[in-house]
């Protein structure tokens, strides 16, 4: 017995010694130097907590803060909702199912880069030129380049791109339903909004926490979509925090300063998605 | 099941180990590396090198031009993983990595004397006190300019400003005609910075900078023109200042949609990509009503500097001595529609003649925003001035977070 518990230790070290070295050694490094005032080489000095302390009087900081949970609370009700909604439509019996699944994980596969040049050409040239023909004058103008609308952009892409994923977790979850239980509702004469609130949705109940958690965190940690619809602008309008962190630490040459909001952002991540999966998975037990 | 273990750590920091040897290759040749900031130079760079090769048979030097330049090199300063020569440009970067004390001290060498001493002034005005220095040779420098389309110039009679009221009565005839005066892309933030460089560059007081940080001076005392005349040319813009950005705005000038475009020399190939047919001119905007005070914003665009820590000095000292050579600093400017910064070294082309001749004459200063500290990201500051057009609430907003960013 114990010569096969070392086997699965052996098995499983070379993940964590990697692990280690390039993930928990780097975190653990711009720990240290949020405690400094490195710019990222150079000389350096401890200054100890007036990183933190800056971060919190910083308005560009807290101005990121409220657009990335504005913009992920927002995107992340969306993509759940319609991907729970095609999941079902595709899990039903329709004709053409199958190519109707790939066609719908689509935009998963293609590169977020290459999407944000496709839909920056349709917010910069074709949805103006569409509102100008339309006769709608006031409308004939970019969204991305309006700071009080660019958010909204940015999460109409992001929703488009990330439905996919999300529905093939709904599917996944809507193909462990046994058939059975819907036909003993048939009989008792349920109709289908009943079906869907007493059935379908308490036996998906986990896969509905784990694609709240996946897409509040990943979207809370957006950067990419940002990089290829705006950049952060107009102005500082669609910058999120990883975008800062990343435009301050390296442009910026404030290493030090943006590693103390890091791990800030670190921390607030965390408990965000503890606080998602206790309430949600008390939920689950609850139905 | 011990040694594998071993031989698991053991092959993974030999991997480690080995990228970083390999300095000099198998041949018995000398590597260098030349790190540009500059995508649009590699095919230059290229052929210099392919020559500077020819001539120095045992040295190799190897040209690495990322895309996001300055960031690429930040990183890299992080890992401690540094090129023997730079090609960077005179900008806030320059100087912190100066003041970091990494670069060569050119102070001293002959090759500074042939280069025009107002470009040295302004690469040295970038290093901070205690380490005073020239520690880069400027090589190619850049203006900012206005860039015209002479069709439509001709078609509207009018003549190239030297004065702002001439400048303002252009555009306005240009708007009474129908034509767009000003095709401006300010969609991409970094685009508004070109007319507020030529308009900061000549009403902001001397070395605005140091005063900035040592607090003689501030946006709010110092800026009202600047943000004045700044509104007053976006009235000349489009229908919508904000919908496009530089590679749409290329498109557009190119085909003969506006009279005026914000750009830099380096725009020009770009444009002449779209129409090679089209007929350009260049000037600096007028931003006075007197025109002996104009001045042309030109910066070092790119300057050639070298580590302080190498293990091969007399190469690299072979390649930088190279490139500061007359025929190499010429065939430079010529296939990048840049300026020279090495004396008589001059830029032929009919479309840059206008701004060419403000060098010539030394009628020149120096961009502003290079010595705003980096941290600050002024382009989207006045990105976001320029939607919101409160001036009072902008400017003081500059001061602060200048202040907050210095602070840190």
């Amino acid at each position: 017995m114990k010569s096969r518990q070392r086997a699965f230790l052996l098995m499983a070290m070379p993940a964590v010694i990697i692990f280690f070295v390039f993930h928990t050694y780097p975190v653990l490094q711009g720990v240290f130097y949020s405690f400094t005032n490195w710019r990222g080489y150079g000389e350096w000095d401890f200054v100890g907590f007036k990183n933190y302390l800056n971060v919190f009087q910083d308005g560009r900081a807290l101005n990121a803060y409220w657009f990335t949970f504005k913009f992920a609370i927002v995107s992340t009700i969306l993509v759940n909702i319609f991907s729970l909604a095609i999941a079902m439509g595709l899990n039903a019996k329709i004709k053409f199912r199958k190519t109707l699944r790939a066609l719908y994980f689509l935009p998963n596969i293609l590169s977020i880069l290459i999407v944000g040049f496709i839909f920056n050409f349709i917010f910069t040239h074709f949805l103006p030129d569409l509102m100008e023909w339309a006769g709608f004058e006031s409308l004939a103008k970019n969204i991305l380049g309006d700071p009080d609308l660019a958010w909204l952009g940015v999460v109409i892409m992001t929703v488009w791109q990330a439905t996919a994923f999300n529905t093939i977790l709904y599917l996944a979850g809507l193909q462990t339903i046994p058939e059975d239980v819907y036909e003993a509702a048939d009989i008792d004469g349920a109709n289908a909004w009943k079906k869907f609130l007493k059935i379908t949705f308490p036996l998906i109940a986990p896969f509905f926490t784990i694609n709240m958690v996946l897409a509040m965190k990943n979207f809370l940690m957006a950067f990419d979509q940002i990089v290829a619809l705006t950049n952060g602008g107009p102005g500082q309008a669609t910058e999120s925090i990883s975008l800062l962190i990343y435009k301050g630490g390296f442009e910026g040459g404030e290493f030090a300063y943006q590693s103390a909001n890091a791990v800030i952002y670190f921390i607030i991540i965390v408990i965000i998605s503890v606080f998602q999966i206790r309430v949600l998975q008390k939920r689950e037990v609850e139905m | 099941m011990k040694r594998l273990g071993l031989y698991v750590v053991g092959s993974l920091c030999a991997g480690l180990l080995l990228s970083g040897c390999g300095d000099q290759s198998a041949d018995g040749k000398v590597d260098l590396e030349l790190f540009s900031n500059k995508p649009e130079s590699i095919g230059t760079y290229e052929s210099l090198i392919e020559r500077f090769e020819e001539e120095h048979p045992d040295i190799n030097v190897e040209l690495y031009a990322p895309p996001s330049a300055d960031t690429v090199l930040r990183t890299r300063l992080v890992k401690e993983d540094l090129p023997d020569l730079l090609s960077i440009a005179g900008s806030a970067l320059y100087g912190e990595l100066a003041d970091a004390e990494l670069l060569k001290d050119y102070s001293d060498t002959e090759l500074l004397d042939r280069i025009q001493p107002a470009y040295v002034e302004m690469i040295d005005q970038l290093v901070p006190g205690e380490n005073e220095g020239t520690y880069g040779l400027p090589y190619a420098t850049n203006a900012n300019a206005v860039i015209y389309n002479k069709e439509v110039m001709n078609e509207l009679g009018l003549e190239v400003p030297e004065t702002w009221d001439e400048f303002i009565a252009a555009l306005e005839t240009a708007q009474e005609e129908g034509v767009t005066p000003v095709y401006f892309t300010l969609k991409d933030a970094w685009t508004g910075m070109i007319p507020w460089n030529a308009v900061a560059g000549n009403l902001e007081p001397d070395r605005f900078a140091e005063k900035k940080t040592n607090g003689e001076a501030s946006f709010q005392d110092d800026y009202s023109e600047v943000t004045e005349k700044m509104l007053t040319l976006l009235d000349y813009g489009l229908k919508d200042n904000f919908q496009y950005n530089y590679n749409d705005g290329n498109n557009a000038f190119a085909n003969g949609e506006a009279l005026f475009y914000f750009q830099g020399n380096w725009a020009i190939p770009e444009l002449k990509k779209v129409n090679p047919d089209i007929e350009l001119g260049t000037f600096a905007m007028p931003v006075t009503n007197n025109r002996e005070e104009n001045e042309l914003i030109s910066g070092v665009d790119v300057m050639i500097t070298s580590l302080k820590e190498t293990d091969h000095p007399d190469e690299v000292r072979q390649f930088v001595e190279f490139m500061m050579e007359d025929e190499q600093a010429k065939q430079y400017i010529e296939e990048q529609y840049a300026f020279s910064a090495i004396e008589g070294v001059e830029q032929g082309d009919e479309v840059l003649s206008g701004v060419q001749q403000k060098i010539a004459n030394n009628e020149i200063t120096s961009f502003p925003d290079h010595y705003y500290p980096s941290g600050m990201q002024a382009p989207n500051l006045i990105q976001e001035f320029l939607i919101e057009k409160d001036q009072d609430a902008f400017l003081n907003k500059m001061d602060r977070e200048w202040e907050k960013v210095i602070r840190r």
